[in-house]
């Protein structure tokens, strides 16, 4: 595999506790593609992309952003990066629009680009009436439409998104879905672990499988059951390991 | 230094909007004012219970009695206070859960860390300033009249002593980033109290660690500058500690 860019995991393993989290794991996050990882609960999606994030340091294998070990990385290369694992990146007690800032400001972003950036997050995910609101007093859908925002809106050329549609309303999966292919268009390399398979399919050029720490395979997004494939090979990992 | 900029800023301003540090101000300020007010007003009433329990301060009279209130029950209730701050300004990534977003940045986290600490400290001087003028004001409304030299003198150690507790919750910055949590920020700044009080109860004086400070602005004559020094050297070396910890921290729990 060429390094050329983006995110990348060889061989990863590591181990959390008595578990094996990660056993082995490959996993090229290119240029220009969505790439989505799909998995059950507990496959390990959200363990390897806190490893991509360097949340986490491997027992072995390694992981590397644009072709660099993380940990010979430049701080300034993370500048690059937009990422939202878990919870969004809202302080309750800031409003929509302080935390669109200072989202801003820990990417260095420049002061004369910060208020023309926030303006487009408030508008591209039609936060614009909540601008003055406190995050606590968000409904859970609007404060990932917040944490996802703070992650997209320096137009990063690498995405790194844990379940970004959980807790959207059908119109804020579609705000999400337009703004990830817009990304992908202008050549980001784009990541994202999701248990949505209908949506995965509308989004995706590759889709990878893990099962119980491992990749199990990649699936078609144009395959016409994803859902009958997906826990195919699953069962069929299962079984294999039995 | 631009990113230590960046991330002072923005902890400045999640500090400013935050309820925690403005009801600590508020408590710090106005529960130390009522406290030792009530306990002077207490004592020049003849309250003999009181007097007794302020040991040799309740002896005295006017300023000295004031200021050496205030002085005991900040370095106590102080620590208390300023460990909380730090702790929840460390640990409030974990509990709110914005710890995540605080990663794959081109801050350094070991930078954040500083920039919280720092945050930290200039809010606890203007704490400690609001303290000193709080007391001045009030030794004036309990007719007093204005500070002399030496009253002057007791007012500054006051304010030192207010800066000198606020860096000895430095450690409860470090557990609380340890522990991922506030609890054991708070459980080290009990700890830090009790290792101060120890050490002045089991007669180290001036060299009783994280206790020297409060000696010295109550009985400026029993210990001397370089005897504030550990406490001094401890907070940074738990400053250090902290900035490491960040640096090194794994999500792994």
């Amino acid at each position: 595999m060429d390094d050329v860019g983006g995110l990348r995991a060889d061989q990863v393993r590591r181990r959390l506790g008595d578990t094996l989290a990660l056993d082995g794991v490959s996993l090229a996050v290119e240029p220009g593609q969505v790439h989505a990882l799909v998995g059950l609960n507990g496959a390990g999606k959200t363990t390897l992309l806190r490893v991509l994030l360097g949340m986490l340091s491997v027992d072995s294998g390694s992981v590397t952003l644009g072709g660099v070990a993380l940990s010979g990385v430049e701080p300034a290369a993370w500048a690059g990066v937009g990422h939202t694992l878990e919870t969004a990146f809202a302080y309750p007690e800031l409003d929509v629009r302080q935390n669109l800032e200072i989202a801003a400001r820990l990417r260095l972003v420049g002061s004369d680009r910060i208020d023309g950036m926030v303006e487009w997050s408030l508008s591209a995910f039609e936060l614009g009436a909540y601008a003055g609101v406190a995050a606590r007093r968000l409904s859970q859908g609007n404060r990932q439409r917040v944490g996802l925002a703070a992650a997209l809106q320096h137009a990063p050329g690498t995405v790194v998104l844990d379940e970004p549609s959980n807790a959207l309303d059908p119109a804020g999966v579609l705000l999400l879905r337009e703004t990830l292919l817009r990304r992908r268009d202008d050549g980001a390399a784009i990541l994202v672990s999701s248990h949505h398979l209908d949506e995965v399919a509308r989004i995706a050029d590759r889709i990878t499988l893990m099962n119980r720490g491992r990749v199990i395979g990649s699936l078609d997004p144009d395959t016409l059951d994803l859902e009958r494939s997906f826990f195919s090979a699953v069962h069929a990992d299962d079984e294999a390991r039995r | 230094m631009k990113c230590l900029g960046v991330a002072f800023a923005v902890e400045a301003r999640k500090a400013a909007a935050s309820q925690v540090f403005r009801t600590i101000t508020w408590l710090l300020l106005a529960g130390l004012g009522v406290l030792s007010g009530s306990l002077v007003l207490a004592v020049q009433a003849g309250n003999e219970q009181v007097a007794g329990q302020l040991g040799p301060l309740g002896a005295l009279d006017g300023w000295p009695l004031l200021i050496g209130a205030v002085m005991q029950i900040a370095a106590a209730g102080g620590l208390l206070a300023f460990g909380v701050a730090v702790s929840w300004i460390v640990a409030r990534e974990f509990a709110d859960g914005t710890i995540t977003g605080l990663f794959a940045l081109p801050i350094r986290r070991s930078t954040i860390a500083v920039a919280k600490l720092a945050v930290f400290l200039v809010w606890a001087v203007m704490v400690a300033l609001g303290l000193t003028v709080t007391t001045g004001l009030l030794g004036v409304l309990l007719g007093y009249g204005l500070p002399t030299y030496e009253s002057g003198f007791a007012l500054l150690r006051l304010f030192v002593l207010s800066v000198f507790t606020a860096l000895s919750a430095a450690p409860a910055g470090w557990a609380a980033t340890r522990g991922r949590g506030i609890l054991p920020g708070i459980a080290a700044t009990i700890v830090i109290l009790v290792i101060a009080q120890v050490g002045v109860l089991s007669g180290l004086g001036g060299w009783a660690l994280f206790g020297a400070p409060a000696l010295w602005a109550m009985t400026p004559g029993a210990v001397t500058p370089v005897q504030l020094l550990p406490t001094l050297l401890a907070s940074a070396a738990f400053a250090g500690a902290t900035a490491v910890a960040w640096n090194r921290l794994q999500l792994d729990r």
